[in-house]
């Protein structure tokens, strides 16, 4: 089915729309960065490197945005951003209902944001 | 790593992904064991790479089921309060608990979804009942009957407590929860088997982020096994989902329950 399906139907500004969007441009960025990083490590053995014992994202992207492009913090950056794509789903979802007025759907939705924001900074942080 | 692993490691992580495509699931009561059989690999370590699996399945499906407007957003968001929260505690348990105990719980996890797949398979041509009295009115075009379905949904605290269940051992065993999840949504809640099979699978990515970062800051995490398992998961998934409508989905599931059967009787003599 394709975005004119969507558009014909008046839905451009549905939540359902949007929340796909996002989910397609996720799994497309967290697959590339994925695949990248294992055609690395297979094709040069040698940029596989053991740094990350235990990575934070902090690291992560500290090493990505200081141009260290190798095999493992590509792998890494991908698998942590499909672990973040659900958080980009639920707040979408909220912008969603908040473009719908629908108040009462932007708590219950916030709720579910609150509890996985609280777990990431309690496994990252606090454990 | 070894071509033939790498190979392994995607066609395993595409099996997974194709069996969840099309029977709903998040695919990881196949990729587990296949983990921990073919690879070796700690319980902990197969746990957190099934989890980004069910991530990338629900990804993956979760855009076509929200073209086709089959997801009702508003019951999921709902029902993820409860799921994010067993998943949590589910997650942050497993930590604790040893491999050995773990395999224990995964094979009469596997045990009792075989048992509810059985039993779905044999009631598979039984018609939808679609309450119009309940609360949170949804519809959706049936492309199979060709008519639009209107329904409403009933009981949201009965499958809030599934939902708890499910999220639960999700975070423990790094399964999807869906196999709970679609007959509670469709038997208690009245929600047409559709809707309720992508209503749980968006639903289960959300609960899977929620014990992924658990897994992850325990450095379970490999990144080679994982993103092999996730790129094969994610083009099956596609796959499966795209397919569905072309495969005989009952004597599927009767292949999927039985092979899970088998696969839970070894895992608990392991």
């Amino acid at each position: 089915m394709t975005d004119n399906f969507l558009l014909s139907n008046n839905l451009k500004y549905k939540t359902e729309y949007w929340i796909s969007r996002i989910l397609r441009i996720c799994v497309w960025i967290s697959g590339s960065l994925m695949t990248a990083g294992l055609f690395l490590g297979i094709s040069f053995p040698s940029t596989v490197i053991q740094f990350l014992e235990n990575p934070t994202p902090a690291n992560i992207a500290g090493r990505l945005f200081s141009g260290s492009f190798d095999s493992s913090t590509l792998m890494f950056a991908g698998l942590l951003f499909l672990m973040c794509t659900p958080i980009f789903r639920v707040i979408t979802a909220i912008a969603g209902f908040i473009a719908e007025r629908d108040w009462r759907f932007v708590f219950v939705t916030g709720i579910v944001l609150v509890l996985l924001a609280g777990e990431i900074v309690y496994s990252l942080f606090i454990k | 790593m070894p071509i033939n692993s790498i190979i392994s490691l995607l066609l395993g992580g595409f099996a997974a992904g194709i069996f969840g495509g099309l029977l709903g699931l998040g695919g990881g009561a196949l990729l587990v064991p296949f983990l921990v059989f073919f690879f070796d690999i700690p319980m902990h370590q197969a746990i957190a790479t099934s989890i980004i699996g069910v991530i990338a399945t629900s990804s993956a499906g979760a855009v076509m089921n929200l073209e086709r407007k089959t997801v009702h957003i508003r019951l999921g968001m709902i029902l993820e309060i409860a799921s994010v929260a067993g998943a949590i505690f589910g997650g942050i348990t497993a930590n604790y608990l040893s491999s050995g105990t773990l395999e224990k719980l995964f094979s009469g996890l596997l045990f009792v979804t075989s048992i509810i797949m059985i039993l779905r398979a044999r009631k598979h041509n039984v018609k939808d009942t679609v309450y119009t009295d309940g609360y949170l009115p949804a519809s959706f075009y049936d492309e199979t009957g060709k008519k639009k379905i209107n329904y409403t949904v009933k009981n949201i605290p009965s499958v809030m407590l599934v939902s708890v269940i499910a999220g639960n051992v999700s975070g423990l065993l790094g399964v999807g929860g869906g196999i709970f999840k679609v007959p509670a949504m469709h038997i208690l809640s009245g929600i047409p088997i559709k809707a309720a099979t992508a209503t749980s699978n968006f639903m289960i990515g959300v609960t899977a982020a929620a014990s992924a970062f658990i897994y992850f800051a325990h450095g379970h995490l490999n990144p080679f096994i994982a993103s092999l398992a996730a790129l094969g998961v994610l083009a099956g998934s596609m796959t499966g989902v795209h397919i569905s409508g072309r495969i005989q989905s009952k004597t599927l599931t009767w292949i999927f329950a039985v092979v899970l059967l088998g696969i839970s009787v070894q895992l608990f003599l392991r």
